[in-house]
């Protein structure tokens, strides 16, 4: 083992240059953004995707064996969670408070203009849309109203930027790939002589390629702990004047899923290095 | 034992290197392997360390037929057939002592075995005061020495060797025979491809000569008569 160290290392020292060293932290810091930002958006959507309730108004005609089977109706769907009965008493209660200093608004009217209804969580939010369909087609039904257009736009917007972030999640680790492959395809060059020594006298393909899987591990945590660093020290240092700017945005100020980030984003560079050692070695040394 | 079955070699460039080469040597021989180039004596011996697989036929060391080796047996096979080679190959950045450990180093020897093997290997070449040398300090006799011991260190049964004297002079030629024969003396079976008539012709053992893939001799105590017979033919 320490013969592959002492090779490993030595060879990462010769080889790798400043320039792959920084295009590789550079690629990673990029995932690492990328990342992050993919962090607060499901922090915020599924904060928002969490509060997604579909108010179903029933007909003012409804008795209470009426209210009843529709209740019964609405629960036997798929994928309802939970439904809560919210009499029009209950709803005028709400819209005084909701009002607050308008409360007065409400006093004018005669009589309560709001009927009965229920509200309904569902189980998963893509499936919203559906349910409230299904429900607007139940006798009794007055109306649904869940936010339509926006459930879906948000819904939209998150399946976007999700394939956006793989798309380049899978470019940026092809550039990291080729950049460690490239260090340990000039450590090849140079050990070409050994290399044939090597196999000559019986070397096993194993005992050849371990300092190249060393060399790219060196190589993937040298430039992915230079990024997982600075992407935690930037990230707190920029979130910690952000946050209270605009409280009402659950983004996330806490050190320990950041770290976790990063301490991914190190250990991704490591594997990145052994992966890329391994596929360049028995390519060129065809093991 | 080392048998050849109707052995061909077909390159992809559709050369024929061997054609149903048949033969058959003993352990602990010394062989000759003669001809022009390009007659397959390189590809005679890459054929015994599986550098190359034969297009037909079969190589067999003891029963074993050297062909069907799945890749992860080839390098043991290689502990036990070692080759040296006509370019020495050996490190320029390390010293005469770590060229031949090397040998050892790469094929997990226990570090303590490592030092008393390599200065036996040195002793037995007559380099043991030569072990802190670096290759580019040594002529090329003494370069050859040290790929020899660095054959050797491992304790192979079967010694390859492709031109060994082909860039050293007849004097040191004749050096390095000695050793080779030293070694043949303590059981390796050594088969060396050479067009050195002088000493095929002073060592008087058992030769093969190949000829296009061939085999057009296989004489116990042979000679180098291709040669004599291809000057004699060839006008002026």
């Amino acid at each position: 083992m320490r013969y592959f160290l002492a090779e490993g290392w030595g060879s990462a020292r010769r080889n790798v240059s400043l320039i792959s060293l920084g295009t590789m932290a550079a690629s990673i810091f990029v995932l690492g953004v990328f990342g992050l930002v993919m962090m607060n958006l499901t922090s915020v959507t599924g904060h928002l995707r969490s509060s997604i309730e579909i108010r179903v108004y029933v007909e003012d005609s409804l008795q209470a064996q009426g209210l009843e089977k529709l209740q019964q109706e609405i629960e036997s769907i798929e994928g309802v969670d939970t439904l809560t009965f919210v009499s029009k008493d209950e709803g005028l209660k709400r819209l005084t408070s909701q009002l607050g200093e308008r409360s007065g608004l409400v006093d004018i009217l005669e009589e309560n203009p709001l009927p009965d209804a229920f509200d309904v969580r569902v189980m998963n939010a893509d499936m919203t849309p559906d349910i409230a369909s299904s429900i607007s087609d139940l006798p009794g039904v007055l109306s649904v109203s869940y936010g339509q257009g926006l459930t879906e736009k948000l819904l939209a917007t998150t399946r976007l930027i999700g394939v956006t972030a793989l798309i380049l999640a899978v470019i940026l680790l092809g550039a990291v790939l080729f950049i460690v492959g490239n260090t340990v395809r000039l450590s090849l060059v140079a050990r070409a002589e050994e290399i044939e020594v090597m196999k000559l006298v019986g070397a096993t393909n194993w005992f050849i390629m371990w300092p190249f899987l060393i060399e790219g591990m060196i190589v993937g945590f040298m430039g992915s702990s230079v990024s997982g660093i600075s992407l935690y020290a930037g990230y707190l240092a920029c979130i910690n004047r952000v946050a209270p700017v605009v409280p009402f945005i659950p983004i996330i100020v806490e050190p320990a899923p950041v770290a976790r980030l990063c301490t991914g984003l190190v250990v991704l560079g490591v594997l990145m290095g052994v992966l890329a050692g391994g596929v360049f070695v028995r390519k060129h040394l065809e093991i | 034992m080392i048998r050849f079955y109707e052995v061909t070699k077909i390159y992809p460039n559709g050369v024929t290197a061997l054609a149903s080469v048949n033969t058959q040597i003993d352990m602990g021989e010394f062989v000759f392997l003669v001809g022009s180039s390009g007659a397959g004596k390189t590809t005679f011996l890459k054929l015994l360390t599986r550098e190359i697989v034969p297009t037909r036929g079969q190589v067999l060391l003891g029963n074993r037929n050297i062909a069907r080796l799945r890749p992860r047996e080839v390098p043991y096979l290689r502990r036990k057939v070692r080759m040296i080679f006509q370019d020495f190959k050996l490190l320029p950045n390390k010293t005469v002592y770590h060229n031949v450990a090397f040998a050892l180093l790469v094929t997990e020897t226990a570090p303590r075995k490592i030092r008393p093997s390599v200065e036996q290997a040195l002793a037995l070449v007559g380099l043991e005061n030569k072990a802190s040398a670096y290759p580019d300090e040594l002529s090329g006799g003494e370069q050859q020495r040290v790929s020899i011991a660095r054959a050797i260190v491992g304790d192979p049964s079967i010694l390859l060797a492709d031109e060994p004297t082909g860039n050293l002079d007849l004097e040191t030629s004749w050096d390095i025979m000695e050793v080779l024969l030293r070694i043949n003396k303590r059981g390796t079976t050594v088969i060396m491809s050479t067009h050195n008539s002088v000493i095929v012709n002073g060592l008087q053992q058992r030769v093969i000569e190949l000829d296009n893939g061939k085999i057009v001799r296989d004489d116990r105590k042979g000679v180098y008569e291709g040669e004599a017979e291809h000057n004699a033919v060839l006008p002026g």
